[in-house]
Parts: structure tokens; C-alpha cells; sequence
């Protein structure tokens, strides 16, 4: 009994520490996001509040937070306030699986336990894909249940892009899951350790390259980021699903967004750039004596993973357009789901071939 | 007599009651009878030694004197001729009545309907006579009348239409679109593909994101695929054509500033050269250069603005902030030129109101220097971006034949492959003096009205550019005692100069008594004066011809079949701008 409780107090410290690090991660990112956009349309973005506009994310949050939560009339009460939530929840139980950093376990008080994943399941990856499909029905509900026109077409267009991306991301990572032989995300970092060629981006017998790319692009699309944003693409829909939301709740799909961002971000890491793992074989603290620090190290290079993605993100944002809704489609299922299901095939005679 | 007005005399010696060659200006006219508008108006169209394939506009006049009150007003286009002619008709007080001619003239549809809403001229076999610029439900008479009263019906209050200001008011759970008023917004039947149970009617505007100020779209949905799209416009309707009727000539130049409110310096252009060309006042040739330079200058700034919003619009946020970077750099020499930067109402008639100094003439060509540069980097961005060609090829086509049916006129016509531009059939400034070509589109499609805006900003660099190096010196503004107002210095000294400035401030200038119409290329498409004088100060009716009113009527057309995203896109790519398209 003592050490059920003991377990689930650590478990708690961690979800603690993991959604700390996680809000944090996304106040940073909503400053980032309109920064870096400044900065590549020429202009210097938030500059108001505190130096260099640092404390602008504290601001929105404070203005979000006090603003009146209206309720649109004829909207679904339930739904509508359901959906919100469903999508949040969604997006932030998914990092209960992601190795954050090695996979070194600790004893405190006699129990074991792992301090950079919360649970170690072997079915990690499948979990993940269930709940971010999850996170899909609260876009959907929020766009039924507001009783708008706009919302309406929002969340239909977001269920069509969900079910054609969610596929593609699905088959994409098959390749790595049949050369690692695992679903568990522990496992599979850990098979890409070494050299960056270990990576499964580019690891032998078949560098999962064209996977890789597919991911990214789904994942994009996943997440309602430009030149995906057809939900609420704003010129078109006003704020497609979310057009009729305020207040905290508006914050919540925000949220979960930027959530769902940190997520694709960190299993793309996992998956194809080794996480936590160096480019070069073992740690450069472990080799110059400090190994009880290497893991500062490993989880330095998986942040600077999960970064590069979220940066790829706003890039994309500052530069494309925004497909049509067919053509949204036609690229899915026409472009992207033949190069995904190719990739299994020849992954697959590939591993058999040169097994590992 | 020119030959136009011959055959057409010849055709119809009955029906034409009297032609009239304008010796001054050059305008022909043509007084016919009513009864015979649409017989006159098929043989003008059809006629290959006539061709008036393109409607400029309709308007009309009223009279209250006059046995026959209300004349309606034909401006039609020979594009194979480059002859213009306007046709007028009278009809009565007891049975305003007209055959309407949009089976000729796509086009007509919307100028009808609005002459049918401003002057209440039925027209006969017109397909959907409603009125566009009032609210549906405006019951106060046709307020162009001259028995309408122009000071107005006093207080908000007294409108019973309008919500009151302490009343809360209905709240309302109905459809954004109340049943009764459905019926207007649906296709006929069988225009959808699939089979549907009920159509969805979403409401676009007036308050959206994306439809460049207070336009409503009503849209008919099959899914996310348009079936029929009706434009609800009127939402800024100011009456500046019912203003300016009580107003002094040169005080209807600011309210032109607020028209098309991006490109105020055109606006302005067109109308000092239809009252120019009302008093055959000829320019001194700094001037016209002048002129030619800051039309051209917000010819640059109109298309970067629409540039950076159809971007925006489209999803591509960088190109936004691009375009404004160089905008602001000509909005600084507009401050420095004239001290306004949107609402310039830089030109006077007869001239200008301040002097292109050097300085800003080296600022301008060091702008110059890097602007190709700018052009090429926007392009960078966009040009040969594969979703950028996927949002844009082959999206609201529209053929040749129906660009000019429905009397589209600037890049949108010039998309389809129709190489009309004002500034080469009637040169005025100085665009005779300058070499400069008219960049024509293939098909029609938004690529094509892309790259032609892209590349006439490149054109009127080029025509900047020699007009700098050519620009003579002498006065700017033409000496006219009678028109022009005297320069203030003189007002203080002279005696004469006291008494003109006296006369035009206190009673203003009087033209001869006549009517003319008079286009200039805006931005946006050919903009037209048309200015009746009655030998009095003010005008007696002044129509403004805006290329966004008229491009709205090719909406529909050009929406249907495409989905909901591609009706973004053509907003864009009419670059409407309300303050214009309602006036």
C-alpha cells in the first residue's frame, strides 16, 4: 500500500513537472511565434510589454483569463463546453510516453523508477496515435456545437483533414516501428543510438527519408498549421471551428494547439533523429568524467530536436500560402499516401533482406 | 458628322429623334426614343461597323421641368473602334419605363439596377430588379430625384429602420438569412451538381475578415462548392453622387478622395479631367507631368496594397508586410508632396496644388533604384510557389467575350486577353510622351491578373522614370483668372486677384452648359466621371463610373462552381475597395 502511494506521488511529481514544462514551453512558443514572424516580415514583434515584449505571453494569458465567456445562443451547452476540453486533454496526455531524456532508472525509497518518461508502455506510439485522434472530436464537436455557419464548416473540414493525415502519419512511421521491432518509444531511441547514421532518418538498410518527409508534412497538417490551417483558415472561415469561442475556452484550443505542436515535434524526434541521443556516440560529459550529468546533456540535444521542428513550423507559417480544401485532399491521398505505402513496402523487403 | 452617328441615324431614322457631335470635347451623343432602347442598343452591339461590345455604364438624369422627366443614360465602348457614345432616352414621371437591355450588355445588370434604385426607372425584363444600394426596405422615394430632398430627413431617430440607441435591441434566433428573404439568394433549380436535400445559405459580410470593407456576400452551398453567389452591396453607400449635386466644383475633390480610398490620387485625377475637359481648360505641361508621376506613384501603391492582401487573403502573411514596407516609403513623399498620405486631394483643377520638388525627385528615383529588386523578391515568394500557382491557375476564369459582355475594364479585362487601357486609346498626361507597354494576360484566371499587376508596377516604373528625366519646367497650375483660384500672395496685393478669389470662393466657377463623360485608369479598372452642367455652379448631376461596382456585377459569373476558398480569392482579385464600389 505504502509503495502504491509512493508510486503514484512520484508519478504525480513527474505529470507535474512534465505539464510545467510543457506550459512553459507553449508561453514561449506563442512569443516565439510572433517574433520570429517579425523578424522575417521585417517588423519586431511584441516590443509593449516588459523588455523587448518578453512578458507578452503572461499578458494574453491574463487577458484570455479575465475575459467573458459567452456562450452562443442555440449552441449545444454541453458540447460546447466539452469540446474545449476534449481537445486540451488530448493533447497533453500524449506526453505521458514521450522519453524526454535516456533511460536511466533511479531508487528512491526502494521503488524503481524512470525520471524522464512518465510510463514507460510498450505500446507508446499507439497510444499517442489514439489520443491525438481524440483531440480530433473536440475540434469537430466545437464546430457543431457553436450553432455557426462558419464553425460548422470549420470542424467538417477539419474531421476530412484529420481522417486523410492521420492515415498518412500512421503508415509513415510503420517503417521505423519494422526496423526497431518495438512500439515503445524508449525502444526505439534507443535502437538509433551511436552515430547520427543510426538515426532512422538515415539509418541502413533503408533511411526512412520519404517517411520522414511525409511525417513532417501530416503532421503539419495534423496540428491545423499553416498551409494546412483549413479549420480556421482566417480569411476564408473567420476562425473556422473556434469562431464563436472566448475566454478561457478560445484558450483552450489555443493550448492545444500549441501542444499538439510540442507532440508531433517530439515524436518526430524520437522517431527519425534518434531523441535523446547525440549525433556522435555516447555524451560529451560522460567522456570528459561527468557521467552523473550526461543526461543534462541527451536531454539538451532532444530539446534542441523538439526546437528545430517547432521552428520549422513558424517558417512554414511566415512563408507558404494555404492550399484549397481539394487540394488538401488530392495531396493526401493522391501524393502522400502512395510515397507512405511505398516506403512500407520497400522498408519491409529492405529489413527482411539485411536484418539487424 | 462622325460615322457612327450616320448609320445610326440611317438604321433608325425614326427611332434616333437628334445625334450631337461635341465639337470641344469630342463626345457623340444621341437622343433616341425609349421605346426603341433595345432594338438601338442589339444593333449598336451587334453591328461590326459599330461594335459597341462594351457597356461603360447607365445612368440617368431627371429633369422635373421637363415633359418627359427622367433621361436615362447610355455610355457605351467600341473597343475594335475606340469610339464612345452615349444614348439617352426620356421617359416620363407616370410611366418610368425602359426595356432593360442586359441581354445585350451583361453588364447592365448592375448599373440598371442601381439607376432603378437612385431614380426608380423600371426596367422592363431586367432579371432581377431590386434595388442594390439602399436597404431593401427603403421606402423614402429614389433619392437622386431632385424633389429629394439633399440636407437629408434630420436625426437617426427619425429613421424608423434604425435601431434606436437606448433600445436594446431584438434579439433574433433566426438563420442570419430570414426566410422570406431566401428565395433572391437561390440558384434556379438544377444548377447544383450532386442531389441535395436543403442548400446551405452562408452569409459572407458584412463583417468578415476578408471581404475588403462591408461587402455581403450571400453564397448558396453544395458542400463547400458555390451554386450561386449574390453580392449585397450598399453597406457604405454615402450618396457623394447626390453631395456633389450641392456643391461647388472644386469642393467635390476631397469627397473623391474617399472613394476608392486606397488610390485617392487617381481618383482625383479622373475627376479635375472630367471638369477639365467640361471647361476645355488645357494644362500647362509641368503639370501634366506631375500628374502622370503621382498617378503612377499610387498606381504602385494601389497594386502593392492589393498584392499584399490578396497574399493575405490566400494564406501567404510575409508578402503583406513586404508590400507595406515600400508603401509607407511612397506614402512619405505623398506626406512630403502634399502633407496627407491617404486622403491626398492633391489636384486642382487646372492643375496641381504643390510643386515635385528635386529633392523628391531624387527620393523617388532612389526608390526607383531598389524597386525592381522589391518586385523581384515579392515574386521570390509567391511566382513559381507550387501552392501559390494551385490557388490561383485556372480559378474564376472568365473568356474575353464575357469580360467585355459584362463590361469589365482594367487587369481584370486585361486578364482575359483584351489589351484596353485608357492611357493608350486617350492618352492624357503624359503617357503619349513616354514609352511603356500594356502587359495582356491568356486566360483569364487569377495567375493572369496577378502577373499583370506585377508587371504594370513595373511599368509605371519605367513611365516614373522618363517623366522625371523629362519633366519641363514652368508653372503647375493653368492661368485661368475666371476657374483658378489666385495664388494668396496676389489676394493680399492686387485688386483684381481679390475680386476672382472673391467670386470663385463665395459663388464658384460656372461652365458652359453641357455633359460630358470622361475615363482615366485607375488601379482598378477604368473610372469615369460623367458631369450634366447647367451653366451652374455646382453640377447638375455628376455619375461616377467605379470599376469595383461594375466588377461586382461579373461576380456571380465568375464564382460559380468554384468553393468557398476561391471566393477569397476574387475578391482579391477585383481589388474592390467598398468606399468605391457603394460611393
Amino acid at each position: 500500500m505504502a509503495e502504491l502511494a509512493l508510486r503514484m506521488a512520484f508519478s504525480l511529481a513527474q505529470i507535474t513537472v512534465v505539464m510545467g514544462v510543457i506550459m512553459l514551453t507553449i508561453m514561449v512558443l506563442t512569443l516565439a511565434e510572433r517574433k520570429v514572424l517579425g523578424w522575417m516580415q521585417d517588423r519586431m514583434g511584441p516590443m509593449e510589454v516588459g523588455p523587448y515584449g518578453i512578458l507578452q505571453p503572461v499578458a494574453d494569458g491574463l487577458k484570455l483569463f479575465f475575459k467573458e465567456d459567452i456562450v452562443p445562443a442555440g449552441a449545444n451547452r454541453f458540447l460546447f463546453s466539452l469540446a474545449p476540453i476534449l481537445a486540451l486533454v488530448a493533447a497533453l496526455i500524449g506526453f505521458a510516453v514521450v522519453p524526454f531524456g535516456p533511460d536511466t532508472t533511479i531508487e528512491l525509497f526502494g521503488i524503481q523508477f524512470k525520471p524522464f518518461i512518465i510510463s514507460d508502455i510498450n505500446i507508446g506510439i499507439l497510444y499517442i496515435l489514439a489520443f491525438t485522434s481524440i483531440g480530433a472530436y473536440g475540434v469537430i464537436l466545437g464546430g457543431w456545437a457553436s450553432n455557426s455557419k462558419y464553425s460548422l464548416l470549420g470542424g467538417l473540414r477539419s474531421a476530412a483533414q484529420v481522417i486523410s493525415y492521420e492515415l498518412n502519419v500512421g503508415l509513415a512511421i510503420v517503417g521505423v516501428l519494422l526496423l526497431a521491432g518495438s512500439l515503445s518509444l524508449v525502444k526505439i531511441t534507443q535502437a538509433q543510438a551511436g552515430w547520427f547514421w543510426n538515426w532512422y532518418v538515415f539509418a541502413p538498410p533503408f533511411p526512412q527519408l520519404l517517411a520522414f518527409v511525409v511525417y513532417v508534412i501530416s503532421a503539419v497538417a495534423e496540428t491545423n498549421r499553416v498551409p494546412f490551417d483549413l479549420p480556421e483558415a482566417e480569411s476564408e472561415l473567420v476562425a473556422g471551428f473556434f469562431t464563436e469561442y472566448s475566454g478561457m475556452r478560445f484558450a483552450f484550443f489555443f493550448i492545444a494547439e500549441y501542444a499538439n505542436m510540442i507532440l508531433v515535434s517530439c515524436i518526430a524526434a524520437a522517431l527519425f533523429l534518434g531523441g535523446w541521443n547525440a549525433p556522435y556516440p555516447g555524451t560529451a560529459l560522460a567522456r570528459m568524467g561527468f557521467v552523473q550529468f550526461a543526461w543534462v546533456e541527451n536531454v539538451v540535444w532532444f530539446a534542441a530536436k523538439v526546437y528545430f521542428f517547432l521552428f520549422l513550423f513558424f517558417w512554414l507559417r511566415a512563408t507558404l500560402p494555404r492550399l484549397r480544401y481539394d487540394q488538401l485532399m488530392r495531396f493526401g491521398w493522391k501524393v502522400m499516401l502512395p510515397i507512405a505505402l511505398g516506403n512500407i513496402l520497400v522498408t519491409a523487403i529492405a529489413a527482411y533482406l539485411f536484418p539487424r | 458628322m462622325h460615322p457612327v452617328l450616320d448609320i445610326l441615324k440611317d438604321k433608325f431614322p425614326d427611332a434616333v429623334l437628334s445625334v450631337h457631335q461635341d465639337k470641344d470635347r469630342g463626345d457623340l451623343s444621341a437622343r433616341v426614343k425609349a421605346a426603341h432602347m433595345l432594338e438601338i442598343a442589339r444593333f449598336l452591339h451587334d453591328d461590326p461597323r459599330l461594335a459597341f461590345d462594351h457597356i461603360t455604364d447607365v445612368c440617368s438624369a431627371d429633369y422635373p421641368d421637363d415633359p418627359e422627366r427622367f433621361e436615362v443614360i447610355y455610355h457605351v465602348l467600341s473597343l475594335p473602334h475606340g469610339v464612345r457614345l452615349r444614348i439617352k432616352a426620356r421617359v416620363t414621371e407616370e410611366h418610368p419605363v425602359i426595356a432593360s437591355v442586359v441581354s445585350v450588355w451583361k453588364g447592365a445588370e448592375f448599373m440598371e439596377r442601381e439607376t432603378y434604385d437612385l431614380m426608380g426607372i423600371k426596367f422592363s425584363g431586367h432579371p432581377d430588379l431590386r434595388r442594390i444600394l439602399m436597404p431593401e426596405n427603403y421606402d423614402e422615394g429614389y433619392p437622386l430625384r431632385k424633389d429629394f430632398p439633399a440636407e437629408g430627413r434630420g436625426w437617426r431617430s427619425s429613421f424608423p429602420f434604425l435601431p434606436k440607441m437606448d433600445e436594446t435591441a431584438a434579439v433574433s434566433n433566426d438563420n442570419e438569412v430570414p426566410e422570406a428573404e431566401k428565395q433572391v439568394f437561390r440558384a434556379e433549380v438544377g444548377a447544383g451538381s450532386t442531389r441535395r436535400t436543403e442548400e446551405l445559405l452562408l452569409n459572407m459580410g458584412p463583417q468578415h475578415p476578408s471581404t475588403h470593407g462591408v461587402l455581403r456576400v450571400v453564397l448558396e452551398l453544395d458542400g463547400e462548392r458555390v451554386v450561386k453567389a449574390t453580392p449585397d452591396l450598399g453597406y457604405l453607400h454615402r450618396g457623394v453622387e447626390k453631395l456633389s449635386e450641392g456643391l461647388a466644383y472644386m469642393q467635390i475633390i476631397p469627397h473623391t478622395d474617399r472613394l476608392d480610398y486606397v488610390c485617392s490620387m487617381t481618383n482625383n485625377y479622373a475627376y479635375v479631367r472630367a471638369v477639365e475637359k467640361l471647361l476645355t481648360l488645357a494644362v500647362p505641361e509641368r503639370a501634366e507631368y506631375i500628374r502622370t508621376v503621382v498617378a503612377e506613384m499610387q498606381r504602385i501603391i494601389g497594386h502593392l496594397f492589393w498584392l499584399g492582401t490578396q497574399a493575405l487573403d490566400i494564406g501567404a502573411m510575409t508578402v503583406f508586410f513586404w508590400t507595406f514596407r515600400e508603401r509607407e516609403v511612397l506614402l512619405d513623399m505623398f506626406e512630403k508632396l502634399c502633407g496627407a498620405r491617404l486622403t491626398l486631394n492633391y489636384f486642382r483643377i487646372g492643375g496641381v496644388d504643390s510643386d515635385f520638388t528635386p529633392d523628391l525627385a531624387r527620393r523617388m528615383n532612389e526608390f526607383l533604384d531598389t524597386f525592381q529588386a522589391h518586385i523581384n523578391e515579392y515574386d521570390s515568394l509567391i511566382a513559381n510557389n507550387r501552392i501559390w500557382i494551385g490557388r490561383t491557375k485556372n480559378v474564376a476564369v472568365i473568356s474575353a467575350e464575357d469580360a467585355i459582355n459584362f463590361g469589365l475594364t482594367g487587369p481584370p479585362l486585361r486578364g482575359s486577353g483584351v489589351k484596353y487601357d485608357v492611357r493608350k486609346m486617350e492618352p492624357y498626361g503624359a503617357y503619349d510622351k513616354v514609352e511603356w507597354e500594356v502587359p495582356v494576360g491568356k486566360n483569364g484566371d487569377t495567375y493572369d491578373r496577378y502577373w499583370i499587376r506585377m508587371e504594370e508596377m513595373r511599368q509605371s516604373a519605367r513611365i516614373i522614370r522618363q517623366c522625371l528625366a523629362q519633366m519641363p519646367q514652368g508653372p503647375i497650375i493653368a492661368d485661368a483668372p475666371q476657374i483658378i483660384p489666385p495664388p494668396k500672395a496676389n489676394v493680399m496685393r492686387d485688386m483684381e486677384s481679390l475680386i476672382h478669389h472673391f467670386i470663385i470662393f463665395t459663388q464658384g466657377f460656372k461652365p458652359p452648359k453641357g455633359e460630358t463623360y470622361c475615363a482615366t485608369e485607375a488601379p482598378k479598372g477604368e473610372l469615369g466621371f460623367f458631369i450634366i452642367s447647367d451653366g451652374s455652379p455646382r453640377p447638375y448631376r455628376m455619375k461616377i463610373r467605379a470599376p469595383s461596382f461594375i466588377h461586382m456585377g461579373a461576380f456571380d459569373h465568375m464564382a460559380r462552381g468554384y468553393l468557398i476558398s476561391d471566393i477569397i480569392t476574387i475578391f482579391g482579385t477585383y481589388d474592390i475597395v467598398m468606399g468605391e464600389c457603394d460611393r
